[in-house]
């Protein structure tokens, strides 16, 4: 990575010229991107390296009986650029409020803290020649395919090194790499007269891996050509069969935006004890899953990762918290801070961002269900979901629902044909008793799989609401 | 932070550097600042924007575009930047010029901010989210809310070397409450936002009013129905109408989807799709518009662009290149979400044209169906014409009457049988244009604008 050689130093360098009153956080980030873009099989766009490096400074000062919080973010490493970032998070404190009365800043330094692997080795030395490789191993895969190909799509790679240290003597570093694919492979096959089919990939990960592509082709070229055949979805209250990448598209917000110092704090996260799924559901969160995209030595504010159980067999057992919102309640945090916005998720520009409460990788425990065509066969009629259009879940009741843009209708415990458009929805919990994605989970495969935030079986729900034109 | 043109002298010698070794270069430099608060009941949270500036240069690479940015914009940043691009522009000048023709436009244009919050004090914007705070933990069952509201002064400075030189100033407020009830364990929520350029109307449209009802329709909906499910009747609200256009006709007419043959929508240029009381637009000189602009960030002006025309399909939105390959002009619609993100063709503000119904007279129309009101998301399938609404809340129609709220629901079809079926789209005076962000594929989001007023059509729905 020849743009961040040498040991990072980004939140360390800064530090050194903060003339700040303790205690004071500073995380930073430098990062290089590269991209290739498609169109059709021709390469439209190089781009990169894109350069951005930038850190995020952050005070506490008491104030009310609380906590004045400030942050600022900046890419300016001048004197002057630093010394405004600092005097804008010291002016943001006398506007701000939080109800904890002391924040506890982890300390230490990540070499106490191993570091999951995190870090493509071939990605980081020759980010570009990888990319090209990927992209030329990719297109060889259509070759000789005649009815399907792909029209338009990108793979963009981001290596980061990111640095945290704060008053309280953290001094923390890690390399990372993060991967975003999209591909939209379309398909002319199958009956006259209609649209050409698409399916369209959507990926996060940590590594590029290219020696499975020409079965991942085959299978995005099977989904293209039933996507053009699909017929209407039918409509009624259905067995469903979701796998692990389609609930990664639900259940980490829709679990993740309940079970936080954030939520507890405006009275929606739910009391220890909650009856939330059934006697199958055991949830955990696990910021040290191999690969996973929010997996790291340290969580955003410097404290180890580690594993925390959320639902015990259907009971919440327990809530995450960053170090601010654990201060609120007296309690320590579980190293659950994450930069990055809303969806929790950012692949880089993290420090422009402070940090809040929420999920890493949920690990939904794998039951004794089998495989997916055990599963299947258990819902006997009803419908296998392949992918669903933004089903995210509303952060506040947990609905959660979309289009259906490719499934296959189940028939007699097999699959059968090909259903595209209409809706599917439902909550992802409800009180005890009431219908819901956790709660009328009956069916759990035996083995999980990692998609984006969430390591899973695929699931069997009896029922979930479907309306379509069949 | 400086002003962007004081940094004009290091892009121009960019630009020299870069000229003997491609046909064709340009840089875009952006930065911006802003402040805004967001308060709930036990906390009050104060920002302002990252102290975060570049430039993207892109040159054409003799069969293809390359590119790289920077985050600092020192003269040895861009230099590095443009050292970057040696590799790929070793045979650009052995090529042709990249198709269509480059902007020489110099112009520099900033938003009308002439009574607007431009400078809105830290205390002005307290008092306000306080007051809006108020207003909805006011209503009996509502216990908390998010409420806020703020600013940001975006710059872009766009350079090429065909002479072109834009410099933009855009002033972006907004504003929103989000009241949360509370009963038995269940929660609710809806939403009011406003969000415009240039303009104060925030703090009019934000009245204690709207913000009451908001609050009311919160607590409404912990015993409001379930949708139904089905293909039936459906009222668009005009958040879900201006949804609609952007998802519908929006996205399927940006124009680097026809020459990637990738939209259901090429083959039918010219045909009529919908009734003539249909017309859909996309207008980045939208006055006060979310996402208006001043030029793209190809340096041309922003314009208005009749997509359906009274029910025919007529237009569609390009840059340079699509425009250059498909016989047409450029429309104003290059952009990037900021100096890191590469250039497509984008949406500005879309929006469905009033018509002449009273929503009375929609809703008197239906027999069984569903008023879909407060979107909250849609996406489209460009290549096999489907699209999707998600909304926060309803009411059903039954026997042409209003019989109650309804929970969220999302709604998905064929846009071509969709607009075959629109019975009606009612009066200018419930026009609205919504504030909103727009990604194209996963990421590059941006500011949009969607509008419209109350349309009927049928179309598949069920709960979300």
């Amino acid at each position: 990575m020849s743009e961040t050689n040498g040991t990072a130093s980004t939140a360390f360098r800064a530090a050194e010229r903060l003339k700040l009153a303790e205690p004071w956080e500073v995380y930073g980030e430098r990062s290089s991107r590269y991209e290739i873009h498609l169109n059709g099989r021709e390469i439209e766009l190089v781009r990169g390296p894109i350069l951005v490096e930038g850190y995020g400074v952050r005070v506490f000062r008491p104030r009310d009986g609380g906590t004045g919080t400030g942050f600022q973010a900046s890419t300016d490493f001048s004197e002057e650029g630093i010394r405004a970032t600092a005097e804008d998070a010291e002016a943001l404190t006398q506007y701000s409020s939080f109800p904890a009365k002391k924040i506890e800043l982890p300390n230490g330094s990540t070499a106490s803290a191993p570091s999951p692997e995190i870090r493509d080795p071939r990605l980081w030395d020759r980010p570009l020649e990888t990319l090209q490789e990927y992209v030329d191993g990719l297109l060889r895969s259509f070759d000789g395919v005649p009815d399907a190909q792909p029209s338009f799509g990108s793979v963009r790679a981001t290596l980061s090194e990111t640095t945290l240290t704060n008053s309280a003597g953290l001094r923390a570093n890690y390399p990372h790499t993060n991967v975003i694919f999209e591909l939209a492979v379309k398909s002319t096959a199958g009956p006259e007269g209609r649209p050409p089919g698409e399916y369209w990939v959507n990926e996060i990960m940590r590594r590029l891996e290219s020696h499975d592509l020409p079965d991942r082709v085959a299978d995005w070229c099977r989904l293209a050509r039933d996507a053009r055949r699909a017929e209407p979805t039918p409509t009624g209250d259905l067995p469903v069969v979701l796998p692990a990448s389609v609930l990664s598209g639900i259940l980490p917000l829709g679990i993740g935006d309940r079970v936080t110092g954030a939520a507890r704090l405006r009275d929606l996260a739910p009391q220890i004890g909650t009856v939330w799924g059934t006697d199958a559901v055991t949830l955990r969160d696990d910021g040290r899953v191999p690969w996973g995209i929010s997996s790291s030595p340290v969580d955003d504010e410097g404290s180890p990762q580690r594993e925390r159980t959320i639902l015990d067999h259907g009971r919440v057992t327990g809530l995450l918290y960053d170090a601010r919102h654990a201060g609120a309640f007296d309690t320590g945090s579980t190293g659950n801070a994450v930069r990055g916005g809303h969806f929790s998720f950012t692949e880089w520009r993290r420090f422009e961002s402070a940090p809040g409460s929420a999920t890493t990788t949920l690990v939904l425990a794998p039951g004794d269900g089998g495989s997916d065509a055990e599963l299947i066969e258990a819902a006997g009629d009803g419908i296998w979901l392949q992918q669903l259009g933004w089903a995210i879940p509303d952060p506040v009741t947990g609905a959660f629902g979309g289009e259906i843009r490719i499934g296959y209708r189940i028939r007699g415990g097999k699959l059968a044909e090909p259903v595209r458009g209409g809706t599917l929805g439902g909550v992802v919990v409800a009180p005890e008793g009431q219908p819901s994605l956790l709660g009328s989970a009956v069916g759990f495969g035996s083995t999980a799989v990692l998609s984006e935030k969430l390591l899973s079986p695929t699931l069997l729900v009896r029922p979930l609401t479907v309306a379509g034109q069949g | 932070m400086a002003d962007l043109r004081e940094l004009e002298g290091e892009l121009a010698a960019t630009l020299r550097r870069l000229e003997p070794r491609t046909k064709f270069a340009e840089i875009l430099a952006q930065a911006q600042s802003g402040e805004g608060v967001r308060i709930e009941r036990k906390t009050t949270t104060m920002s302002r924007e990252p102290r975060v500036r570049g430039a993207v240069i892109r040159a054409w690479a003799g069969t293809r575009w390359a590119e790289a940015a920077t985050s600092r914009l020192d003269g040895a940043s861009l230099h590095e930047a443009e050292a970057a691009l040696e590799h790929a522009l070793s045979t650009a000048a052995s090529g042709g010029g990249p198709p269509g023709e480059p902007s020489t436009l110099r112009s520099e244009s900033t938003d009308d901010a002439s009574g607007s919050k431009r400078g809105l004090s830290s205390e002005e914007m307290l008092s306000f989210s306080r007051d809006v705070m108020r207003w909805a933990t006011a209503v009996p069952g509502v216990s908390n809310a998010q409420a806020g509201v703020g600013w940001t002064d975006e710059e872009r400075l766009y350079v090429n070397t065909a002479g072109a030189r834009c410099y933009q100033m855009l002033h972006r407020v907004i504003g929103g409450c989000v009241p949360f009830a509370i009963e038995n364990g269940r929660a609710e929520n809806d939403y009011v936002y406003f969000g415009s350029l240039g303009s104060s109307e925030l703090f009019n449209f934000m009245s204690e009013e709207r913000v009451t009802q908001t609050a009311k329709s919160a607590r409404e909906l912990l015993s409001a129905r379930a949708p139904p499910a089905g293909e039936l009747s459906v009222v668009l609200d005009p958040s879900t109408s201006g949804t609609f256009a952007h998802e519908s006709f929006g996205h399927g007419t940006e124009a680097d989807q026809f020459v990637r043959d990738r939209s259901y929508l090429r083959p039918i240029l010219g045909q009529t799709v919908g009734p003539a009381t249909l017309t859909l637009v996309d207008e980045g000189s939208y006055p006060h518009g979310w996402g208006s602009i001043w030029f793209d960030d190809e340096g041309r002006a922003s314009q208005r662009t009749v997509l359906v025309d009274r029910g025919r399909f007529v237009g569609a939105l390009h840059d340079r290149e699509t425009a250059a390959t498909l016989h047409a002009r450029p429309t104003g619609n290059a952009r990037r979400s900021d100096f890191l993100s590469r250039l497509f063709v984008r949406m500005t503000n879309t929006y469905v044209e009033a018509g002449e119904w009273t929503f009375e007279e929609l809703v008197k129309e239906v027999k069984d169906g569903v008023v879909l009101e407060h979107a909250t998301s849609g996406i489209e399938d460009p290549q096999g014409g489907q699209m999707q609404l998600k909304v926060k809340r309803g009411q059903r129609i039954e026997h042409g009457q209003l019989t109650g709220p309804v929970r969220s629901m999302a709604l998905s079809g064929k846009v071509l049988d969709f607009l075959q079926q629109i019975r009606g789209v009612s009066r200018q005076s419930d026009f609205e244009m919504t504030p909103g962000y727009c990604g194209k594929g996963h990421s590059d989001l941006l500011p949009v604008g969607s509008g419209g007023t109350f349309l009927l059509s049928t179309a598949v729905v069920g709960p979300a």
